[in-house]
């Protein structure tokens, strides 16, 4: 699959609100992500379901405080990755 | 007497694995699995205060007194609360010292209390080691037996006994956390998910670990530790280089990395190169809405088997470690390792321990290692002294013999070496330290630390 930036974004989105953090309807793309509970396992789930759908790895190195700052920053972490293949 | 059931507490299946351990160590010698955090404190300690509130939190709180032991010969052992008022209360010792001219240098009665037996029948779990300066400044040790907190409650235990002194929260209630944790599966599965996690294990045996202690030592050993401070400068920058090169949430994997090539000096020093190293690491599982949980153990393990060749550099072994964490993780290995340790509620301590020797051939594992971050963050004075340095001193069995634990304080990262005298020499103490260093600091130069 070809991934837009926006489909990504939609994706992680998910990933995130369905499978790995307790949130409410406020949580947003930009909502923080750390205070929303991602920890040091939901982060490595977080990738592997990444790499499930994308077949990218995102190395732990990539995972800054700014990439980790919100769904929209991730994404875009992420996004850069597949461009660069 | 007979007790009613919510008059009994079960032990955790990680408790259980620390009761194992307990056995272990009773086996080669006459201590306990014990465990230690120290404060570091300036003048102004309330020592009747705390006394007082010690007193108060075993009164209100009367797992840290209660009897362990196993209601009959199937079942979970339970912390026995109806023992709790005839046993005795957690003492407060008091020693009078001349501070060290060394600040790093720790007093000898903290080693001693390591070493220094609990008796889980008779609610002996926790005490209090006081040792005040002449110049009015103390530290503080406190020791239980290692299944009564993990690292993370025994954090929370000390900020509530701050909290219960300053008389911001009430001695009762302290939070004992959930002797199971929540799942849907189904016995079946839950067996199934155990034997997979065996089995993970079991892969390791055809590549046995070795320890710095060996299998089989037969000499009496005892504890001692050995304090490394590191200087404000030289913990920013490991803590930059620990999420640059392994992430901003998993720093953990750099911290063990460097566990793990200390230990591999230290083996090529001795010229016997093991066949793999083998090293858990523990992993906190209370669940969302318990995290506040104190009492009793709430971790799973991921294991973790590295080659010597792929220790050569710190770069190699940091990414076998990034890519078996990823592994594991991905295999379930965490959920995995909290059913299998479920079995060793109900299986009698010493066979328990005799099965995790025999699957590593008389080895528990290489090393043991923690880094549990920030150290006591909210708590910057306790009973009127200032807070200034704090560590933790986990347990550590004669096999392996060697633990490296690390957590920062106010900025400055300690790392605690605890070893069994007799496994590692004076000198391999003095290395260990200085390679920690070097890995951690990535070969840089460094100034000294202070404690």
């Amino acid at each position: 699959m070809d991934w837009t930036r926006e489909a990504l974004e939609a994706r992680v989105f998910e990933i995130l609100r369905d499978d790995l953090l307790s949130v409410d309807d406020s949580f947003s793309v930009d909502s923080d992500l750390v205070s929303a509970g991602l920890d040091s396992m939901a982060v490595t789930q977080l990738m592997l379901a990444i790499e499930e759908s994308t077949g990218v790895w995102v190395d732990e190195s990539l995972l800054t405080p700014e990439n980790l700052a919100s769904t929209r920053s991730l994404s875009a972490c992420v996004f850069e990755q597949l461009r660069q293949g | 007497m007979t007790s009613r059931p919510s008059d009994r507490i079960p032990l955790t299946g990680a408790d259980a694995m620390l009761r194992a351990f307990d056995r272990e160590i009773r086996r080669h010698n006459s201590a306990s699995h014990a465990s230690q955090l120290v404060l570091r404190l300036g003048p102004g300690l309330d020592v009747e205060a705390l006394r007082d509130t010690i007193a108060r939190v075993a009164r209100d709180t009367p797992i840290v007194r209660s009897s362990i032991r196993r209601p009959g010969l199937l079942g979970a052992p339970v912390y026995d609360l109806t023992r709790a008022a005839h046993n005795p209360m957690p003492p407060l010792r008091i020693h009078e010292g001349a501070r060290p001219s060394d600040p790093k240098e720790l007093p000898a009665s903290f080693a001693a209390a390591m070493n220094e037996p609990f008796n889980g029948k008779r609610g002996e779990l926790l005490r209090f080691d006081l040792v005040r300066y002449g110049d009015g400044s103390a530290d503080l040790a406190v020791t239980w037996l290692h299944m009564l907190l993990d690292g993370t409650g025994s954090e929370k235990f000390v900020e509530a006994l701050a909290e219960v002194g300053a008389g911001s929260r009430a001695a009762i209630g302290l939070e004992v956390g959930p002797e199971t944790p929540e799942t849907i599966l189904s016995a079946r599965d839950r067996g199934q998910k155990a034997r997979e996690w065996q089995g993970f294990l079991q892969s390791f045996a055809d590549r046995p670990p070795s320890s710095p202690a060996g299998p089989r030592r037969r000499v009496v050993q005892e504890v001692d530790y050995r304090l490394h401070a590191f200087g404000a400068g030289e913990t920013a920058f490991v803590v930059e280089a620990a999420k640059a090169k392994a992430g901003f949430l998993t720093p953990v994997m750099y911290y063990m990395a460097a566990a793990v090539r200390a230990h591999h000096r230290m083996f090529e020093r001795r010229g016997t190169i093991p066949q793999s190293y083998v090293v858990p690491l523990p992993v906190n599982i209370r669940p969302k809405g318990q995290e506040g949980a104190i009492f009793r153990t709430h971790v799973s393990m991921l294991w973790f088997q590295l080659m010597p060749d792929a220790v050569e550099t710190f770069d190699t072994a940091l990414e076998e470690i990034k890519r078996q964490r990823r592994q594991s993780i991905r295999n379930g290995l965490v959920d995995s390792g909290v059913h299998a340790i479920e079995f060793a509620r109900f299986v009698p301590a010493d066979l328990f321990a005799a099965m995790v020797r025999r699957t590593f051939q008389g080895e528990l594992c290489s090393f043991f290692f923690a880094f549990t971050g920030d150290f006591l963050p909210a708590v910057q004075s306790f009973f009127g002294a200032e807070v200034r340095n704090g560590f933790h001193v986990p347990a550590v069995p004669p096999s392996p013999g060697s633990c490296a634990a690390m957590s920062i304080h106010q900025g400055r990262l300690n790392l605690t070496h605890v070893y069994q005298k007799g496994a590692v020499t004076e000198q391999e103490v003095e290395r260990f330290g200085e390679d920690m260093r070097s890995e951690l600091m990535q070969g840089r130069e460094h100034g000294a630390g202070s404690a």
